[in-house]
């Protein structure tokens, strides 16, 4: 599977990095290929490219706070939850996502 | 309902998430020019040196942006786009009716949710060009500004001046009650909505020139890591060899104010570790409280130093607040046996 994510939290110096690290080890864990776009207060960084969308199978937008350019996923399956998720348990959280994104292809 | 609870919390925190720089530059930059220029007896704080001087107003313009921009940024979160420009309007309303911070999040509600209304209009093809140029910015900035005018300004306005007057002279126990709740809140999640929620009062009370609320939150807001770095160096036998080496980064993450520095060890051990983040942290913003501990920077820590008011206390009360954790916690603890720690100390990657 390829998984794009978005991780983003209101001060944007430690959970947005955080959530970001943990999301990218765990997906990597379970054999899948990952992107994370972090909008920190520095701004957006790995930026997300509109290919990378097309040719992902899945969103995960693990966001506190109203993310920039979320218009470039409106035709995806969007799984959304917070920053602190992705860091406590960044692998049933993708575990979650893949199955509500199975069931929503059915 | 649950659902769109969420959302506002989330809209909040957006608008608040662009105004921290704001109140940074303002915070910071006034603070150190009333510093730099000494306070005369029975005068109060006098500018005269023109470069501080100069600095005191690059500060007061920041300030001056500051409920413009939660106001303009809650509404993109809300209505994307099309919502910062009523949402900045409302804001510069809000802050000349003297409706403050208050003012500024109702502003920025009406503005974000009459955009994202007016957006979603169904109009012919041929209006559709002068939707986002005309008709969204002038219909939305009309309807916020003249809700503002007539309608919840003046009320907002009364309130906010009963809620600062209140603060700045409340009684010595209440103010360390006050601490003592937001102290807690801090700790529990760690950088979390409860701790943000704190924080949030604590940020927006600087910009209403109120620094005793933020004061004690700055000293909460370190102890977590500061305190559970501490407790690994006292007792090492009681932590995993990953936790020992978190704690060295917890210690340098709470130098610098960030209380997510605690999250390994809370992750690993809740049950253990977040009573006693929250009771150090509760008692050190309680100490604070009780010496007017003031701090002009929206953020916590020994970093803020320079722009504490009684800098000598906030030190005394984050040593308190970090000695009460670590003991704590190392008294809670028992040593373990790392061939037993299978799963990993729980650190959230």
């Amino acid at each position: 599977m390829k998984i794009i994510a978005v991780t983003a939290c209101p001060t944007g110096i430690a959970h947005t990095y955080m959530a970001a690290a943990a999301l990218q080890k765990a997906a990597i864990s379970l054999g899948h290929a990952i992107k994370v776009e972090t909008q920190g207060s520095i701004g957006i960084e790995n930026k997300i490219t509109l290919k990378e969308v097309d040719e992902a199978d899945l969103v995960i937008l693990a966001a506190d706070v109203a993310i920039k350019e979320e218009v470039r996923f409106k035709n995806k399956f969007v799984y959304r939850t917070e920053s602190q998720k992705a860091i406590k348990n960044p692998k049933a959280l993708i575990t979650e996502a893949l199955t509500q994104l199975s069931e929503n292809n059915k | 309902m649950n659902e769109e609870l969420k959302n506002i919390r989330q809209y909040l925190m957006t608008g608040v998430s662009y105004m921290i720089p704001i109140v940074v530059i303002g915070g910071v930059l006034i603070a150190l020019a009333i510093a730099l220029s000494g306070v005369e007896a029975g005068k109060g704080a006098v500018v005269t040196n023109p470069i501080f001087k100069n600095m005191l107003d690059i500060g007061v313009a920041a300030f001056s942006m500051m409920v413009p921009v939660l106001a303009g940024f809650i509404a993109y979160g809300i209505a994307d786009r099309p919502g910062i420009a009523p949402g900045l309007v409302g804001g510069v309303l809000a802050a000349n009716l003297k409706a403050g911070f208050l003012g500024g999040i109702v502003a920025g509600f009406i503005a974000g949710y009459v955009a994202r209304w007016i957006k979603g209009w169904q109009v012919p093809l041929n209006l559709k060009p002068i939707m986002p140029i005309f008709v969204i910015p002038l219909l939305s900035a009309l309807i916020v500004g003249g809700l503002m005018i007539y309608v919840v300004g003046t009320p907002i306005a009364g309130l906010m001046e009963a809620m600062t007057s209140g603060l700045k002279a409340m009684g010595q126990g209440n103010a360390i009650l006050l601490s003592l709740v937001m102290g807690a809140m801090i700790a529990f999640d760690m950088g979390g909505p409860v701790n943000k929620v704190a924080f949030m009062f604590g940020v927006v009370m600087i910009g209403e020139g109120v620094y005793t609320v933020m004061g004690p939150v700055a000293v909460a807001i370190c102890i977590p890591p500061l305190g559970m770095g501490l407790a690994t160096l006292l007792a090492p036998k009681k932590y995993s060899e990953m936790e020992r080496e978190a704690g060295y980064g917890a210690l340098a993450m709470g130098m610098i104010g960030i209380t997510e520095g605690a999250i390994p060890f809370a992750a690993g051990d809740p049950i253990r570790v977040i009573p006693s983040i929250v009771v150090g942290s509760a008692i050190g913003a309680a100490v604070a409280a009780m010496f007017g501990v003031g701090d002009h920077a929206p953020h916590g820590g020994p970093i803020v130093l320079p722009v504490v008011d009684n800098p000598f206390m906030f030190i005394v009360a984050i040593l308190i607040g970090v000695g009460i954790t670590a003991v704590m916690v190392n008294i809670l603890k028992k040593p373990v046996h790392e061939e037993l720690d299978s799963d990993g100390t729980g650190i959230g990657a």
